[in-house]
């Protein structure tokens, strides 16, 4: 019997007069990766403080892997890399993976947590002389260190250059692979984009639409066609099939359209020729921007 | 919890700065207070001597266990590594007693450093299964104090905490009769010292060192108070989640 990894039911949490969650329902699967995109303030990190224990709801159930946070947190099934996570100074690298090592249940071998991490070369150096980034791979060493079934990862690129990052994320697709489910919070879109099979975007305490990268772009209803009008006759573009408006910029003009299949199959039987054409999907900004107006 | 508690000894001993406060201070005060205190009078047939000494080993050994917990608990709240460990598989009671036990380990130096340097500096004599037991119980006391300071660093913010931390010593030091015998406070803070830690504390050395056993009170007292401030330390523990 597979629990679902993540569940929450009607949860809000009230900090005050603050609704930080405000109804917050959401079914995460064994397995899947998700990401819980939306802007500061939306309520990433309190939902990721729900999930991890770290803060009780003012109402609703939240349960992880079937049982109740703080519970799956101590069954040693989940690892976190929090943003605001700490460690432990005076000890080495390789002293603070070992102590998470000694504390889960099933533990990666040493050396493989710190290749992973790319850590092997300074497994020895104490842990107030690290770099941030460094600092930041550690923190990611703690969180694989039991093989959790459960990844949560609060923010986990942000100090990281792009190559590192391309990195972080070939490693924990390496995890997904083997069926560890992955959430992570990020407001970053293109991130969310190319690394989840699942996007939850949140705003103002709430789901605002959750679906696959491809349908929360279907739903903003735009798709771009563009191709090179050069000395061409712009009249009669904005009538064709699906175009909501036209855009010319120098010699290239762009149709902005709900239908580009439509809009392309009418241009190329009502013109001789359409040189350069390009179809693009809206990409996730105009979706986010177009759902949380 | 064992995993943690080697990891917290170990770390309390790459700091340099630690280890001198550990070592240096309680000979400091037992020098400082044994010279202004010279011609306190002598309490239940014991020499002022023997109950200075006493009094300082239980002064040193209440400092050592509170620095080497309030401080560096306050920090680990501002740098984040207690949110890390709240999400790591580790019982809040296992992180209490670590922290407990790792101080306690610091007991054991400032009582013999006292005890030496009251036999160097002032000749003191006892039996030998005095200085044994004595020292044997106020190692295993120093866990109350531990508590404390560890219930004081979960609860003030970082730079609060060092202030706190002297404060509470400093009260429980001159109320407790480890600077002048309870017999010269008045009466009504007289009666505050029967249930000060501090008190009962020293209390047990006293009591060797005039020949007689422990008294069984003041175990109690300092069994109750050792309960009372690792709950508390738990209960903040577990309620500390600096949503940032």
């Amino acid at each position: 019997m597979n629990e679902n990894a993540v569940d929450f039911s009607e949860v809000t949490k009230h900090f005050g007069s603050v609704r930080a969650v405000d109804g917050l329902n959401m079914t995460i699967e064994r397995g899947e990766t998700v990401a819980l995109l939306g802007p500061n303030g939306a309520g990433k990190s309190t939902t990721a403080n729900l999930l991890l224990g770290l803060s009780q709801p003012t109402s609703g159930n939240v349960r992880v892997l079937g049982m109740r946070p703080t519970d799956a947190i101590a069954a040693g099934r989940v690892g976190a890399m929090l943003q605001d996570g700490g460690l432990m100074g005076g000890v080495s690298v390789a002293a603070l993976v070992g102590l998470a090592r000694d504390l889960y249940p099933r533990p990666r071998p040493l050396a493989e947590l710190l290749t992973e991490a790319d850590l092997t070369s300074i497994a020895d150096r104490r842990v107030d002389r690290l770099s941030g980034g460094q600092a930041q791979r550690l923190r990611f060493a703690l969180a694989i260190a039991g093989d959790p079934d459960l990844l949560v990862l609060d923010e986990p690129t942000t100090a990281m250059d792009v190559e590192a990052r391309q990195a972080f994320w070939t490693l924990v697709r390496g995890y997904a692979d083997r069926g560890t489910t992955i959430v992570f919070a990020t407001h970053y879109l293109e991130e969310a984009d190319e690394n989840a099979d699942r996007i939850v975007m949140i705003a103002r305490g709430r789901v605002i639409t959750d679906g696959t990268p491809g349908e929360i772009k279907a739903m903003a209803g735009r798709q771009r066609v563009r191709f090179t009008l050069g000395r061409g006759d712009i009249a009669g573009l904005d009538r064709l099939p699906g175009v909501t408006s036209v855009d010319l910029r120098g010699p290239s003009v762009t149709l902005n359209t709900t239908d580009a299949e439509a809009t392309v199959r009418a241009l190329f039987a009502s013109r001789r020729r359409v040189p350069d054409i390009e179809v693009h999907g809206a990409d996730l900004e105009d979706a986010f921007l177009a759902l949380t107006r | 919890m064992f995993s943690l508690l080697r990891l917290e000894i170990r770390r309390m001993l790459t700091d340099t700065r630690f280890l001198t406060l550990m070592l240096a201070m309680p000979i400091a005060m037992y020098l400082l207070f044994s010279t202004i205190f010279e011609n306190s009078p002598p309490v239940n047939g014991m020499s002022e001597s023997v109950r200075d000494m006493i009094s300082m080993a239980a002064f040193g050994a209440i400092g050592a266990a509170l620095l080497a917990t309030a401080p560096r608990i306050a920090q680990e709240r501002t740098n984040g590594w207690l949110r890390q460990l709240r999400i790591m598989p580790v019982s809040t009671g296992q992180v209490i007693t670590a922290k407990v036990l790792a101080a306690m380990v610091w007991g054991l130096p400032a009582i013999v450093l006292v005890d030496v340097t009251a036999v160097l500096a002032h000749g003191v004599h006892m039996a030998a299964w005095q200085w044994v037991s004595i020292g044997a119980l106020l190692w295993v006391g120093t866990a109350p104090f531990a508590a404390l300071g560890t219930f004081i660093g979960y609860l003030t913010g970082g730079d609060a905490a060092f202030g706190v931390t002297y404060g509470i010593y400093m009260f429980l030091a001159a109320l407790g009769g480890l600077w002048m015998p309870v017999t010269i406070l008045p009466t009504s803070l007289q009666h505050i010292a029967t249930v000060l830690p501090s008190n009962r504390f020293a209390e047990m050395g006293w009591r060797i060192a005039s020949g007689h056993a422990p008294t069984v009170l003041g175990a109690i007292v300092l069994a109750g108070w050792l309960v009372v401030f690792t709950g508390l330390a738990g209960v903040l523990y577990r309620r500390s989640n600096a949503t940032r």
